[in-house]
């Protein structure tokens, strides 16, 4: 008797059990933090989740940074390819649209409204052609971080507004006998930021919103001639060996007081009360990069989000985009504020006193602009930013001009327009 | 015949000069490694010559905390699972192929030791792909599937000569007694052929120990990457622990130093007795 | 009697079926690839002919590439082989005592057992221009106008490379001479001192003749070690400054992951292993007839 009920017990426990596991939801989810803070926050938002759904297994993968931009491409096209996966909003995303590996969630937004918990211009980055693709993790945007002590003693009393003032006061911060701006251009990202901003300044809107596109692009316009010009009066104010030396190591010296200013993303500044002296992050102040009287719109910050998209392919759609927006969302962005100091792209997330002046500031800048200008090696096709790189290297180590940096660069152009 | 004077240069002290200025020049840039891996990064910006205020052993705990330990569990995995796998598959083929009656022997060893001409960087992609179909990309598999192979023609090369060499009357006084062909490989020749053995192990996991191309190409999660992708992807775009990544520059090759230090004897006949760089 | 045959293949199956399947085909794919336009994360393939070929061919960072190439080839034939032939005998000559002849002999060799990527990153900190080992030694012994940013620097990039090699891998080659001078036999060597000849004749008429089969063997390998390189350029400099240091097998891997373009990744696939079996073979000739 005792022998029957046991087997008849282990039979339902059986079939329950395959009931449970076969509604088992397993989500591969990718992002580029493999060091901290940020691998256990993403850490603690996966336990959160699992534990709203019991059903779901989050499989996280890590991949760091500067193999990131190669290894997206490769990972997408295999068939381990995660359900969600980081990536930045522009070309660099829409070549993965356009090839059907990603998953349209403007429906998912609309159904629930939780579209318009987000900042509008901050989803904006991940619309191609009238729909959704991605939701904003986390806010950037560039900026000069300037030292007001050095600033001071140089004479100068308020950051620079236009791009007269900031050239005069270059000059009288070299008069101290000092390289005014630090720069770290050995990987060209880098100076991609630059160019973004002097390119959106000099180049009238509708133009330069076109340009990026691959099919369509020509790179024709003098004004992006005349950008470089911008740019090239500031090699002279750069520190030496801006090609040799990495981005954070030129922060150091930024932050050790070897320079007045550095040209740095908005997410950094955490980064810099955590690693920097003791005080420095009193000491900094920040301006947007001056307005010149060129054709563009003045008012563009250089920046886009960095975010999440939900792979095309996935077998569990409905869980996919829950997770997406469960990791952009607001209690999610309240972690992160507390665990990493940054915002994500939720609306009145934070309040002025709940952060250092600094970063109210700097955030504040960001919700503020009409839109942002994407980071230019991110907006790219490939093969135009490989021609664009090489040649901006070549122009800050002054061996070519900037109208043979254009040159190569309609070149490249044209080549890739031929493709579409 | 006249005995002609010497060259200035020829004699005892310069020669021995010239040594210790290359000792100088290989021992120097390691010391100062490690001893800018005992400071803090502050302290590295400001001097590199200086020796430190305070040795920070606790960047080596860093890095081995921060990930070092993942890649130094991967590397010993992979390379001890590959070199057992080759030098298994090819003592087999080895043998067989010197000493046993195979038709097509001179084709397959050709065949075998012609894999030694095919460079792995030109497979990169090919591999990629094969692999990916395979569905073992980013796996341990698709590290350890092409190290085999790779592997395979060198080790075979290195065995087969020895094995040619073999004096035949112990295989055929076993055979005498009824032993079958694999019970005198096992039992007769593999025990005796340690040191050829341990050499061909010992030069495939310098290769496998060391290998980049594959292992960067090939995975994707930071769990799965092995000690030299490690320390190049040690770092971020926008923060870099330098000075933990010095101290996992040393880790990652103290391993094989200490072993050579060890075993400097059986490292050399390996590595010439084939005279093949991997 | 025949079954026992067929055992025996059993030996060498598994040893031919790796080597079949992940060393002979893929390389015969890439042959196959090499017509073809793809990417990596799309499944469509198209059909291009020699295309890939052409472009190749007509693009100068390809040269570059070539030259690079055939440039670390004969520094490397300089340095390792030559120099490392002169420091093995002079390491096997009566100058040096035992112990320290072993002592200099291990030292020597050390780097070529430290991972690549290692010796990269920590040549990368000798070269950084702040920081660095070269140009903190330049500025003390009043040097500093030499400074510069050695791997940034075009005309200095690939050099600062090469070098680096030479520190790696002079010990390895050296010790492979030194193995074969050792062979050999003592007797050579008397009755040239009966005839009154010094170290330096003796190293020229005998030593060196007696390892020439050793010194082709080296010579082939460092040629061929040099169109593999990869991953000293690829952590050092990334193919930069303005593409001045690529090498075959970054503009391979350049092409195939960075561009997205698989096809033409193959097609120089093809270049290396064409490069790199004509002259293996050409080692084995040498072998043969020494």
């Amino acid at each position: 008797m005792n022998k029957k009920v046991l087997a008849i017990l282990l039979v339902v426990a059986f079939v329950f059990s395959s009931f449970v596991l076969a509604e088992t939801v397993n989500l591969k989810f990718l992002h580029r933090w493999t060091q901290e803070p940020d691998k256990s926050f993403f850490e603690e938002v996966v336990k959160e989740f699992e534990a709203m759904h019991p059903n779901v297994n989050v499989d996280i993968q890590t991949v760091s940074n500067d193999a990131f931009k190669e290894k997206i491409t490769v990972m997408l096209g295999t068939a381990d390819a995660p359900d969600v996966f980081f990536s930045w909003p522009g070309e660099f995303s829409n070549r993965f649209i356009r090839a059907d590996k990603v998953l349209d969630i403007t429906s998912y937004m609309l159904e629930d409204g939780s579209m318009f918990e987000y900042v509008g211009s901050q989803l904006i980055p991940f619309v191609y052609k009238g729909a959704l693709y991605g939701l904003p993790y986390r806010l950037d945007g560039k900026v000069f971080v300037y030292n007001k002590e050095i600033f001071a003693k140089a004479g100068i009393d308020k950051a620079p507004e236009t791009l007269d003032e900031f050239m005069e006061d270059l000059d009288k911060l070299a008069a101290l006998g000092m390289k005014p701006i630090a720069f770290g251009n050995e990987r060209p990202w880098a100076v991609s930021h630059y160019i973004a901003a002097v390119n959106q300044k000099s180049v009238p809107e509708d133009i330069w919103a076109k340009e990026t596109d691959p099919a369509v692009g020509t790179w024709s316009d003098p004004g992006y001639v005349e950008a470089l010009h911008i740019y090239a009066d500031l090699i002279p104010y750069f520190n030496d060996y801006t090609n040799a030396l990495k981005h954070d190591q030129a922060r150091v010296a930024f932050m050790q007081g070897q320079h007045a200013m550095m040209y740095l993303e908005i997410v950094e500044i955490p980064e810099i009360e955590r690693t920097g002296p003791e005080g420095f992050i009193d000491k900094i102040g920040v301006f947007p990069f001056p307005a010149t009287d060129g054709p563009g719109n003045q008012s563009y910050l250089v920046g886009y989000p960095e975010g999440f998209l939900v792979n095309s392919n996935t077998k569990h759609p409905e869980e996919a985009v829950a997770f997406l927006k469960f990791l952009t969302g607001r209690q999610m962005g309240r972690l992160e504020l507390e665990m990493l100091g940054w915002f994500n792209g939720i609306k009145n997330l934070v309040s002025p006193d709940e952060v250092k002046p600094i970063v109210y500031e700097t955030t504040q800048l960001i919700l503020n602009s009409d839109k942002m200008v994407n980071w230019l090696d991110s907006s790219l096709h490939a093969k135009i930013w490989a021609v664009y790189s090489v040649e901006l290297q070549k122009l800050t180590d002054q061996v070519t001009t900037p109208e043979k940096v254009m040159e190569a660069v309609e070149k490249i152009a044209t080549e890739v327009r031929s493709e579409f | 015949m006249i005995k002609r004077k010497p060259l200035y240069i020829l004699n005892k002290t310069w020669i021995n000069a010239i040594f210790w200025i290359l000792m100088l020049l290989i021992i120097y840039p390691l010391f100062w490694m490690i001893m800018n891996s005992l400071k803090t990064s502050t302290e590295l910006f400001i001097n590199s010559f200086a020796l430190p205020e305070k040795p920070l052993f606790q960047n080596y705990v860093d890095a081995w905390n921060m990930g070092f330990a993942d890649f130094f569990l991967n590397s010993i995995l992979v390379t001890v699972s590959s070199v057992a796998v080759t030098v298994l598959l090819s003592a087999f083929c080895a043998y067989a192929l010197a000493r046993l009656d195979i038709k097509f022997k001179n084709l397959i060893l050709y065949l075998i030791i012609g894999g030694l001409l095919l460079s792995p960087q030109s497979a990169l992609i090919s591999l990629y792909k094969i692999f990916d179909a395979l569905n073992i990309y980013n796996t341990y598999f698709a590290m350890i599937v092409p190290y085999i192979a790779f592997r395979i023609p060198f080790a075979v090369f290195l065995m087969y000569g020895y094995f040619k060499d073999f004096p035949g009357d112990l295989e055929d006084a076993a055979r005498i007694d009824g032993c079958s062909t694999l019970k005198i490989f096992l039992k007769i020749v593999m025990p005796i052929s340690k040191p050829i053995i341990a050499a061909t192990a010992i030069v495939s996991s310098i290769f496998t120990w060391n290998e980049f191309i594959f292992a960067l190409v090939f995975i994707e999660s930071e769990e799965l990457v092995t000690i030299p992708v490690g320390l190049s992807r040690f770092r971020d775009a926008l923060q870099t622990n330098w000075t933990g990544m010095m101290a996992g520059i040393i880790l990652a090759s103290l391993p094989m130093i200490i072993a050579f230090i060890f075993m400097s004897k059986s490292f050399i006949r390996g590595l010439t007795a084939g005279s093949v760089k991997g | 009697m025949n079954k026992k045959k067929y055992f025996n293949y059993l030996y060498v199956l598994p040893a031919i079926l790796f080597v079949l399947v992940f060393v002979y085909f893929p390389i015969i794919m890439n042959f196959y690839n090499s017509l073809f336009r793809m990417t990596s994360y799309s499944d469509v393939k198209t059909y291009v002919g020699f295309k890939h070929y052409v472009k190749m061919f007509n693009d100068p960072i390809f040269y570059t590439a070539i030259k690079n190439n055939f440039l670390y080839a004969g520094f490397s034939i300089l340095f390792q082989v030559g120099l490392g032939m002169v420091l093995a005998i002079l390491l096997e000559g009566r100058f040096i005592g035992k112990k320290t002849g072993t002592f200099f002999r291990n030292t020597l060799f050390i780097p070529s057992i430290i991972s690549i990527p290692a010796v990269a990153l920590l040549w990368y900190f000798i070269y950084n221009p702040q920081i660095g080992l070269l140009n903190g030694i330049l500025d003390v012994v009043g040097l500093d106008q030499l400074k510069t940013a050695w791997l940034a620097n075009p005309k200095t990039a690939i050099y600062s490379v090469i070098m680096m090699s030479q520190w790696q891998y002079m010990g390895y080659i050296m010790v492979l001479l030194i193995v074969s001078i050792q062979k050999i036999p003592k007797e050579l060597y008397e009755s040239a001192v009966i005839d009154g000849a010094n170290e330096f004749q003796k190293a020229i008429y005998i030593t060196i003749p007696s390892i020439k089969s050793m010194l082709a063997v080296t010579t082939i390998i460092t040629f061929i070690g040099s169109f593999k390189l990869f991953s000293e350029i690829f952590i050092m400099t990334g193919g930069g400054p303005y593409n001045t240091t690529q090498v075959l097998g970054t503009y391979m891997y350049r092409a195939a992951f960075k561009f997205d373009e698989m096809g033409f990744g193959s097609a120089v696939a093809v270049v290396i292993f064409a490069i790199t079996f004509l002259v293996s073979i050409l080692q084995l000739k040498s072998f043969k007839s020494t």
